[in-house]
């Protein structure tokens, strides 16, 4: 009698439980994003906007101007799609690297060990916000510490101008090493500490060297781990925003990555249109090295 | 030779011994050297921050790295509290503590309450699309916020326009905002502490009479009070470190810490000092949340990367 009855009641309140989220992801990731590939086609401007439902629409000629480096807006875009590829390509290696050395050291036998895992993570739960202020004041010209000790050390003989110009990325690249590295050195050290100690046991009765047992169990045993951590990585680096936006301010000039450059071409020079074709070229962009990595994902897990 | 070798060190030899013990204590030395490099990388910045919020203005306004007398310094030459008194003066920082204050406890409340339900339903029915909604979720977050925020800011307008609907510069707008935002990862997240509830435990609550409803709130719920904390802390603290959105959507009456902290600096002035205090401000509620939910989150974090 009462499965009889509860199944269509059973139907409905899962449909009212799954409602908010779904209304929610409607609402604020679907449309939006549909909405925004329509903007692309349009010439939506400050003089348009008013009158959005009358904007001329213009087919790909957004896509062609950003695709286009004669056209200013075109070349600079392209230039902040090399820029972030640039940062990536330093951060990411440097980041997995050093996290990965920390967890092999936290992975050790000492004293205070469980204070200094706390403290490591610090980086990673300080606000953007607060984190990348201080290293703005840190890379200051006339008042900031680097300069102190590059004067100290004898390697500069004045003072450099890191947040503009050309010096730009490379602070920039300084203060998300030493906010990215804690999260790949936790997710790495977590990798370790699955690792059978038997399997170390073993070689070393076999009489494997320390970087033997490095490169054949440790290394290959975090492989999956590595894989995921590189995937997250090289994703959020195309959303690159608050470390350029904060150290370098709204308009980082040569250093602009894409998400700051949209944001300046659409909000401050109010061509919604363009720059929702950036933002949708960005997506693509996305898209297509998610669908990469999870072919290589696929493909390594056959292996294993 | 080898074998003969291992046989010399396996005599039992006193300076060996000693020897062997040397290297040992040489290696614990080096470890605890690395260790301390790595605190001190780490710790650097914070200390900047912690001197700079107690120097005065005058100090770091004076200070110049080319002349040894005003070099910056990490021990303030004078100390001075005034940063901490005078947070409110110059920028209305204490109006951006409140505005911080309501929108990310709204979203922690908000958010709770949308992922339990859907996280519930995801770990406790079977429908249709079940999967195809579980990737969905997990794929909202691949995408960069800025590609939200234009066709949002349209969306917004038109709201306001053709609605009456304010959402900009508002609390509700806020906040339905960063919901939005924080629930994918929240409904994930909750979605693997309910199914480490065993299925038998609301199973039985509902042969004893109870509705889905009441099997949810007398037994799911309290059952799954750490998930649900954790969920509400990492909501509460995206909200509280949002920049992107912050630096559009909100305006003078909404304006979140985040961005407030920008206005220290201004093409006419540049208050290090002022800002340093109102960053260590703004960190506390991040790290006492974050040290009271540590083990929740990182393992969160930790299942959610190594199951992929």
């Amino acid at each position: 009698m009462r499965k009889i009855g509860s199944k269509p009641r059973k139907k409905t309140m899962v449909f009212w439980f799954i409602l908010p989220a779904v209304l929610c992801m409607l609402l604020v990731h679907v449309i939006p994003i549909l909405w925004g590939i329509y903007i692309s086609f349009l010439e939506l401007d400050l003089y348009t906007i008013t009158r959005w439902t009358q904007a001329p629409f213009v087919w790909l000629e957004n896509y062609r101007q950003i695709f286009t480096s004669k056209v200013a807006v075109g070349e600079r875009f392209l230039r902040s799609i090399y820029t972030v590829l640039i940062y990536g390509l330093v951060t990411i290696p440097i980041g997995y690297l050093l996290g990965l050395l920390v967890a092999l050291l936290l992975n050790r036998e000492f004293l205070g060990r469980t204070l200094v895992r706390g403290l490591i993570l610090l980086p990673y739960i300080t606000p953007d916000s607060v984190a990348y202020n201080v290293w703005r004041f840190i890379f200051q010209a006339r008042i900031g510490i680097v300069n102190k000790y590059l004067l100290g050390l004898g390697l500069i003989q004045e003072p450099l101008i890191w947040l503009v110009g050309d010096r730009a990325l490379y602070a920039v690249i300084i203060a998300s090493i030493w906010k990215g590295w804690p999260f790949a050195c936790l997710i790495l050290l977590a990798g370790l500490q699955g690792i059978d100690p038997q399997l170390y046991e073993a070689a070393r009765i076999d009489g494997a060297t320390g970087w033997q047992q490095f490169l054949h169990i440790t290394f290959p045993l975090l492989k999956p781990v590595s894989k995921t951590l590189l995937m997250l990585n090289l994703i959020w680096n195309f959303h690159a925003f608050n470390q350029f936006y904060i150290l370098l301010g709204a308009d980082p000039g040569r250093a602009h990555v894409p998400s700051t450059f949209i944001l300046q071409e659409a909000f401050k020079n109010l061509h919604y249109g363009l720059g929702s074709a950036m933002a949708v070229v960005l997506m693509i962009v996305i898209l297509i090295l998610t669908a990469v990595s999870f072919r290589l994902r696929r493909g390594s897990s056959y292996e294993g | 030779m080898k074998v003969r070798a291992k046989l010399v060190q396996a005599r039992p030899d006193v300076g060996r011994r000693a020897k062997r013990r040397w290297r040992k204590v040489g290696q614990r030395i080096l470890l605890y050297l690395a260790v301390l490099l790595v605190v001190a990388y780490v710790m650097a910045p914070y200390l900047w921050m912690v001197s700079g919020s107690f120097k005065t203005t005058l100090e770091i306004q004076a200070a110049d790295v080319t002349k040894p007398e005003l070099e910056p310094r990490w021990i303030p030459r004078t100390f001075t509290l005034d940063n901490y008194k005078n947070v409110n003066k110059t920028v209305r920082m204490l109006d951006y503590f409140r505005n911080s204050i309501i929108i990310s406890l709204g979203t922690m409340v908000l958010s709770i309450v949308v992922s339990i339900s859907a996280a519930y339903a995801l770990s406790r029915f079977d429908f249709k699309g079940k999967n195809t909604l579980a990737l969905g979720v997990a794929s909202t977050q691949m995408f960069p916020g800025i590609a939200f925020l234009i066709p949002y800011f349209i969306l917004f307008s038109l709201a306001n326009r053709y609605l009456g609907l304010r959402l900009i510069n508002t609390y509700h707008g806020m906040i339905f905002t960063y919901t939005t935002f924080a629930i994918p990862f929240c409904i994930l997240m909750l979605r693997n502490f309910l199914d480490s509830v065993p299925r038998e435990i609301d199973e039985q609550a509902r042969i004893d009479g109870c509705s889905h409803l009441g099997a949810l709130f007398r037994v799911i719920i309290p059952l799954s009070t750490p998930g649900i904390v954790a969920v509400g802390i990492y909501s509460f603290i995206m909200a509280w470190n949002e920049v992107l959105f912050a630096s559009i959507l909100t305006g003078r009456a909404t304006k979140t810490v985040a961005i407030g902290l920008l206005e220290y600096i201004t093409a006419q002035q540049a208050r290090w000092s002022g800002m340093m205090a109102a960053c260590i401000l703004v960190s506390i509620p991040v790290l006492i949340l974050f040290t009271f939910m540590q083990k929740q989150i990182v393992e969160g974090l930790v299942s959610g990367a190594t199951k992929g």
